[in-house]
């Protein structure tokens, strides 16, 4: 198992540098210069190109991303050309955020998805079943941003029961209850569709297992339908059911970007969004390379737990690793 | 839907008191007499140091930090325009001849950090914009300020409480012309600035002004407190907030749940809702900036005066103010933006007249119609009446094509100038003084060395602009700005003038004393929460 792991560890580091790169060329591909902010709408080509070379964006884009590259291997992420703060007290703080939002959301959407999922498979075509499929359906396609002005609505417009936006609150806010009134509605919101796709494929697994042979005749032997569900169904059900819940903690992890616009949630995927607009590469470079070490960093955990669970695919991967 | 925001936010109100769960208030409560005031602001803010500070939302933190000679007068907001008072300078001279400005400084005034402001302070902190020599040298802050330092010749410390620039060229607007939004020449503490440099300035924020820096959390907020000692009439804030909510149902929430009790630039479909719901409604109708499209000379589609001439025919002002706009703008015909002296308020140009249109663009050629290319910007709201202009053009032949770009590619696109396949671009701007039409359509002032995009160039307008400028008098001055007007609009059609913006804002009930003042700005000095 520690094979397997460092080799999955060992694999991050191409990814990484896969990643860091399109970023790079994407975020110099796009139209726009930072220097016209930085300089105003009087500053000459002569203070603007003076500035460029301050800033090193004159150089060639592999002397750039080699100079990044060079300050990324020591730990930092350089500096941000619209702020002027460092990038890592820039994005730490905001990915901290989401992470929080990403957690509670997972949590509410693993709960939820999972009961609804083997519930519904436990008694398929039957009301809770046929139930659970339309409204997750509806839950599935409802964009979290349309969700979430919803509960805004009547969580915090209509009852006063719940705060609308942020994290704290502006005045004399912080602390463990105040974050925690905040994290209710957007953790809703953002968990809302996850919940759905998780409850749709816990199902769509277990029927699928439900109907094979060897659970035939486990219920031929008269084993308890429950033993069944959850020690023959739902085990082999496993690494199809962590995968998803592992993309989708990604994608939360990622900064549910309209969550975050919503409910004034000051998270990496708001700080990003904010960063392209003003053409900060510095920025954009540490928070997509961030959000990506995150997402590989969740997979390579639910590969490790598939590999626990499953014998097959942690024998499979050690033979292809000798 | 609106209809049931209103009635879910009556009955909300109606059931807060009662309905709480336990997780604690979170209305946005004053924590001490003067209060605090949240304001969602809709956008980010820029750098803290004045000289490179550049936009509307970064003077309203800015300004309230720093002080300049001198600052503009929001407080009366009925005057048709700002005008000057007295901030670092106590009193002004300006010789006869328009060139020497003199500055009696007040005495015993303190930066935040405690050093000492005097003569030798202001010197400093103009030279750092206007002097390649000086140590302090800013380039970027220059560049910033060119507009304003590019009319200097020499500054000096007169004595420890007088200093004094002398002009390169007479121009009685130039003071003046330094309360833009974009370059400030405020003062920092020299203190402040040893410490920490010209790269780290902006995170450490020292002036002088009614407010001191506390923190600013990038993207989420600023906060500002009151400064106990300063010169003037100390704030009645205790605190002032700003917040950034970029979405506009996100900013009206956070103004209905209590938890802020300031937001600017409202979905204009929402006002009337608010206000009947107990939050307060301030216009300003003499907001100095227009929103207009600038015609590029160099375009073939438009290169005929006629088809400029027929376009401004072609829309319908009226209805952009009030359709659009709901009430929040007026139509414009001229580029001479309200709240500055040379306005003419009773100007009436290009009625809608969408037969004369059609018939000037069959004098012209194009009765088979015509396809021009239309730059514009997402700024929010703005697409709104883009479209309308877009919709009134199709009903006379005039196919426009929206070409709608993200801010910042824009800008840099915009500062090159137009290219060939432009036929227009959009923008939104004005100063507290007419020169900046001056800026917007100079000879000199074509990309790279000013921001006439529209190449547009008439010898006997920069004639008229520097005759103005040398004229003390308001109304000779403003006769000449008129006329300059009469030609780019009448003679040349250079621009499609559409409406100026009152700047809504709305207020929670708590809200005392804001002054919604004839800029984009305002003095935070005046309001209090209750």
């Amino acid at each position: 198992m520690t094979r397997f792991i460092v080799i999955r560890l060992l694999m991050i580091i191409p990814i990484m540098l896969g990643v860091s790169f399109f970023v790079f060329i994407l975020a110099h591909l796009a139209p726009g210069d930072v220097t016209t902010t930085l300089t105003g709408p009087y500053a000459t080509e002569e203070v603007r190109e003076q500035l460029r070379e301050t800033l090193g964006l004159n150089l060639p884009l592999p002397v750039q991303y080699g100079r990044w590259l060079g300050q990324m291997l020591q730990g930092e992420f350089g500096t941000s050309i619209a702020n002027r703060r460092m990038v890592s007290e820039l994005i730490f703080p905001k990915f901290a955020s989401s992470a929080i939002l990403a957690l509670t959301s997972a949590a509410l959407a693993y709960t939820i998805g999972l009961l609804v999922g083997i519930f519904a498979a436990a008694r398929p075509y039957r009301s809770f079943d046929r139930i659970s499929l339309a409204v997750t359906l509806m839950f599935g396609s409802m964009p979290p941003y349309w969700l979430g002005l919803l509960l805004v609505l009547l969580f915090s417009l209509t009852w006063r029961w719940l705060p609308a936006t942020g994290m704290t609150k502006i005045i004399d806010g912080g602390g463990a209850v105040d974050v925690l009134a905040h994290l209710v509605l957007p953790t809703i919101a953002a968990a809302a569709a996850p919940a759905a796709i998780i409850a749709r494929t816990v199902r769509a697994t277990m029927l699928e297992i439900l109907n094979q042979n060897y659970i035939k005749v486990a219920r031929a032997k008269g084993i308890r339908r429950n033993v069944i569900l959850r020690k023959h169904a739902l085990r082999n059900a496993l690494p199809p059911i962590a995968t998803i819940c592992g993309l989708q903690l990604g994608y939360l992890l990622g900064g549910v970007l309209f969550v975050e616009v919503i409910f004034a949630w000051p998270g990496i995927g708001y700080q990003l969004w904010q960063a392209i607009q003003a053409r900060d590469i510095p920025t954009i470079q540490g928070a997509s390379l961030i959000v990506a070490i995150a997402f590989v960093l969740v997979n390579l955990a639910v590969d490790v737990f598939n590999a626990y669970t499953d014998p097959k695919i942690r024998i499979s991967e050690g033979a292809r690793a000798r | 839907m609106l209809n049931y925001i209103k009635k879910f936010a009556v009955l909300g109100a109606a059931t807060a008191a009662g309905a709480t769960i336990g997780l604690g208030s979170f209305d946005a409560k004053p924590a001490h007499a003067g209060g605090t005031l949240v304001w969602a602001i809709p956008a980010a803010m820029s750098l803290f140091d004045p000289p490179q500070s550049c936009g509307w939302l970064t003077k309203n933190a800015t300004h309230m930090i720093f002080d300049g000679l001198v600052e503009l007068e929001l407080g009366k907001p009925e005057a048709p325009w700002a005008v000057l008072k007295p901030a670092l300078a106590e009193s002004w001279t300006v010789s006869d001849d328009g060139l020497v400005y003199t500055f009696n400084l007040r005495k015993g005034v303190k930066f935040h950090d405690g050093t000492p402001f005097d003569a030798t302070v202001a010197k400093w902190n103009y030279d750092r914009f206007q002097d390649p020599t000086a140590p302090q040298f800013s380039k970027t802050g220059a560049a910033f300020l060119d507009f304003y330092a590019r009319w200097i010749a020499k500054t000096e410390v007169v004595d420890a409480n007088t200093f004094r620039v002398t002009l390169k060229e007479p121009n009685y607007e130039w003071l003046q012309v330094g309360q833009s939004s974009c370059g400030q020449p405020e003062m920092i503490s020299p203190a402040a600035f040893a410490k920490w440099g010209e790269k780290d300035i902006a995170l450490h924020p020292v002036g002088t002004g009614p407010f001191k820096f506390v923190e600013r959390e990038i993207d989420v907020k600023v906060v500002l407190e009151r400064n106990d000692d300063y010169y003037g009439t100390p704030a009645k804030l205790d605190r002032l907030i700003f917040r950034q909510i970029t979405d506009p149902a996100t900013r009206i929430a956070a103004l209905r749940a209590g938890e802020v009790n300031m937001v600017t630039e409202p979905p204009w479909d929402e006002i009337e809702n608010l206000v009947g719901e107990g939050f307060q409604l301030q216009l300003q109708p003499n907001v100095p900036s227009v929103w207009y499209a600038q015609f590029n000379m160099k375009s073939p589609a438009v290169k005929d005066v006629r088809v400029r001439k027929a376009i401004n025919m072609a829309i319908d002002r009226e209805g952009v103010a009030k359709e659009v706009l709901k009430g929040t703008g007026k139509a414009e015909a001229g580029i001479l933006s309200a709240g500055t002296f040379a306005y003419d308020a009773n100007l009436k140009r290009y009625p809608y007249d969408p037969e004369g249109a059609k018939k000037l663009l069959k004098e012209a050629g194009y009765e088979n119609g015509l396809e021009v290319t239309f730059d514009i910007f997402d700024y929010g709201w703005n697409e709104a009446w883009e479209k309308w202009l877009q919709r009134d053009l199709k009903k006379v032949g005039v196919d426009v094509k929206l070409n709608k770009l993200e801010w910042m590619t824009y800008l840099g696109k915009w500062l090159q100038g137009m290219p060939e396949d432009v036929a227009m671009d959009s923008m939104g701007w004005g100063w507290s003084v007419p020169y900046w039409t001056a800026h917007a359509t100079r000879c000199d002032h074509h990309p790279p060395n000013g921001i006439n995009g529209g190449w547009y160039c008439n010898k006997k307008v920069d004639e008229l602009y520097a005759q103005a400028i040398k004229t003390q008098d308001h109304a000779k001055a403003a006769a000449f700005y008129r006329e300059a007007d009469r030609i780019i609009m009448e003679e040349d059609v250079a621009f499609l003038p559409v409406f100026s913006y009152h700047n809504p804002i709305l207020l929670a009930a708590n809200v005392k004393g804001f002054v919604n003042g004839q800029e984009n700005w305002y003095d935070f000095t005046l309001p209090s929460v209750e």
